[in-house]
């Protein structure tokens, strides 16, 4: 009776299953922005440098989420050569590339500043796809540099306090493993930048040799593994943690995610703006459903009437209203979840570029992505939100007196 | 019309009923101490001429309004003291309601709509379509029984209303203007449903009315006029 009941007035019905699925595909619409914004975010992350996980002594992960911060610390991961290449045998893994945290002085001229160095191993990083932008120059190249032939990338904050461009000399001065100071000749390959200000201002980067050479040591701080899927990434920590215990040095992997508690909090903020949202969207269409859900039930009080007469219960002519509006909501959301789709399709194949997400420096193409769950999670809130609404008209029609409602125009 | 010889035992009994209502500021005094009883098997009408509170009594005696004053007991139990789950279960499973306007639900088939009362009582399907078949065929629709309200003629439609009201087996029926929306030839093909269904059944009825036609047949009158019974009379065996 129910379904047959929303035949009755095929354009208030319409107008009804329009409304439920415009604010089903607009859920739908913005699940995808979010799930495109996340996963933006996520991979500027991981590619940007940090790679999917991060193997170090678990001593140095204690207290100090970022490497950087770790750069204090002296390089500790001996044998790493071997472990990599066993880490790179392991399924999934695209590469593992040795890291060093490191800090020091850098002088031009007659200018000298403080950086934080990073150190790595430019051939894996491609391998990677970790990515760095490059303001000019050119990126450090595969080969590991000969005596004499050390290469830098500088952040621009940097080169530009030192005064220095490609091709230029700078002198490297740092504290060895041992705690004397020592010194080096390094060449500027390429001005580059993070995308923040503040790390753009101290950032050197160059290759781990270079590193190991004016800190006298053969160790790296740490090994940065790169996956060939980013949702991946517990399940290769785990696979990981046995081999690490098997190390005489205790070792520990730590996820790129726990590394970067920005993404956390982009994300926090993300979800904030997706609920606001939903939650207009619940109001507007609880608001307007429900008037059309009223009237239809105010049209019919003598029909209410006549089933309460013949021993309807209060109960179930309230379940009457909800039931066909669970319906309608049923339908709009189908409706919804179909448009959210198509829509989603369409706009993907207009290739919109977007600004970068937070944090990232490249562009983007808008690609939303809509997750099957995403439909799903459409489908259920515009049938709880037009139950939601139906709520309050089937209050009034059980609250009918039976002699008043069947004497009813 | 003719009718079995009644029980003793009241089916209905009313016992100095008054209801008023208030419309704007003026009060309306529909029942004003309305006295009776109708015994179970028993055809009455009641008449009187518009706003003399038959319809207003017809809601009592079906439990659909409260009195404001006074009892109304059926079978047994008295429905000022009943609570409206109470009263509903009654409506559901001892009494039939007929309306002037027919009162079917549209998108139902005659056949869904007189089967609605019998799953509302749970009964089962198979039995359910037996009955209604039945009660249909009783009534004179069992070859229109698929057809929807909009697609039958008004003596066709209370032919259904009728049946939806007979086919749970009810002590009685209470039947406001049944014929007042047909033509007196359809009416009359309608009140000898009525009489014939309180014969063969033993189903008790009150019609209330002011058609003469029906009036005229009736074993029993109860005459209203302003909210009061000014006459009760009997014809026949009582």
């Amino acid at each position: 009776m129910a379904l047959r009941n929303l035949g009755r007035n095929r354009r208030r019905t319409l107008l009804c299953l329009l409304v439920a699925a415009w604010g089903g595909a607009a859920l739908v619409l913005t699940a995808g922005f979010v799930r495109f914004s996340f996963d933006g975010l996520r991979e500027a992350i991981v590619r940007g440098g940090l790679g999917h996980l991060e193997v170090a002594p678990a001593g140095d992960f204690s207290g100090a989420a970022s490497s950087l911060e770790r750069s204090a610390l002296p390089p500790a991961l001996a044998g790493w050569q071997s472990l990599r290449n066993e880490i790179e045998a392991r399924p999934h893994v695209q590469a593992v590339g040795a890291a060093i945290q490191f800090t020091g002085m850098a002088s031009h001229a007659d200018r000298s500043a403080a950086f934080l160095g990073v150190a790595v191993e430019p051939d894996r990083e491609r391998r990677m796809g970790l990515k760095v932008k490059i303001r000019s120059g050119e990126d450090l190249p595969d080969a590991a540099p000969g005596e004499d032939e050390d290469l830098a990338l500088l952040g621009a904050g940097l080169a530009r306090a030192l005064g220095a461009v490609p091709g230029d000399r700078i002198v490297l001065v740092a504290p060895t493993v041992e705690g004397s100071l020592d010194a080096m000749d390094v060449t500027v390959r390429g001005v580059i930048t993070s995308g923040l200000l503040e790390l753009d201002a101290r950032l050197l980067k160059t290759h781990v040799m270079t590193a190991q050479r004016l800190l006298g040591t053969g160790n790296v701080s740490s090994l940065i593994v790169g996956l060939d899927d980013t949702d991946r990434t517990a399940a290769a920590k785990a696979g990981m943690l046995p081999l690490l215990r098997q190390s005489p040095l205790p070792l520990d992997a730590v996820e790129w995610d726990t590394r970067a508690p920005f993404y956390g909090q982009v994300r926090s903020l993300y979800v904030g703006i997706f609920a606001f949202l939903g939650g207009i969207v619940f109001l507007l269409v609880v608001l307007s459903t429900s008037n059309t859900i009223l009237m239809s039930v105010m049209e019919r009080v003598r029909e209410f009437g006549t089933l309460r007469a013949i021993g309807t219960s209060r109960l179930q002519v309230a379940s009457l209203v909800v039931l066909e509006s669970l319906w309608l909501g049923l339908m709009g959301g189908l409706g919804g979840a179909a448009l959210g789709a198509g829509l989603a399709v369409l706009i993907n194949h207009v290739r919109i570029q977007m600004p970068p997400p937070p944090g990232a420096v490249d562009p983007m193409e808008l690609a939303l992505r809509v997750a099957p769950s995403d439909l799903l999670a459409a489908l259920v809130f515009i049938i709880v939100v037009l139950g939601v609404a139906s709520l309050m008209p089937a209050v009034r029609v059980a609250r009918l007196r039976v002699w008043e409602a069947l004497a009813h125009d | 019309m003719t009718v079995d010889a009644p029980t003793t035992t009241p089916l209905f009994e009313a016992r100095n009923l008054t209801k008023a209502y208030r419309q704007g500021d003026t009060v309306v005094e529909a029942l004003r101490g309305v006295d009776f009883a109708i015994r179970s098997g028993e055809l009455v009408v009641v008449a009187g001429p518009s706003g003399c509170g038959k319809t207003t009594l017809l809601n009592l005696l079906g439990g659909l309004d409260e009195a404001d004053q006074g009892h109304v007991r059926f079978a047994g139990t008295d429905l000022a003291t009943c609570p409206e789950s109470g009263r509903t279960l009654l409506r559901r499973r001892q009494l039939g309601f007929v309306f002037q306007s027919f009162n079917l639900v549209p998108v139902l088939s005659a056949f869904e709509n007189v089967e609605y009362g019998l799953w509302l009582v749970g009964v089962p399907k198979a039995e359910r379509g037996r009955r209604v078949d039945e009660i249909l065929a009783v009534v004179g629709l069992g070859e229109r029984s698929r057809r929807r309200p909009a697609q039958l003629s008004g003596g066709e439609r209370q032919r259904v209303a009728l049946a939806r009201a007979l086919v749970h087996d009810p002590l009685a029926v209470l039947a406001d203007e049944p014929t007042a929306s047909l033509d007196s030839r359809t009416g009359t093909t309608i009140v000898d449903l009525f009489a014939r269904m309180n014969r063969e059944k033993g189903t008790t009825f009150v019609l209330a009315t002011h058609d003469p036609a029906i009036i005229d047949r009736a074993p029993r009158r109860l005459l209203l006029c302003d909210g009061l019974v000014v006459g009760d009379e009997r014809i026949g065996p009582s």
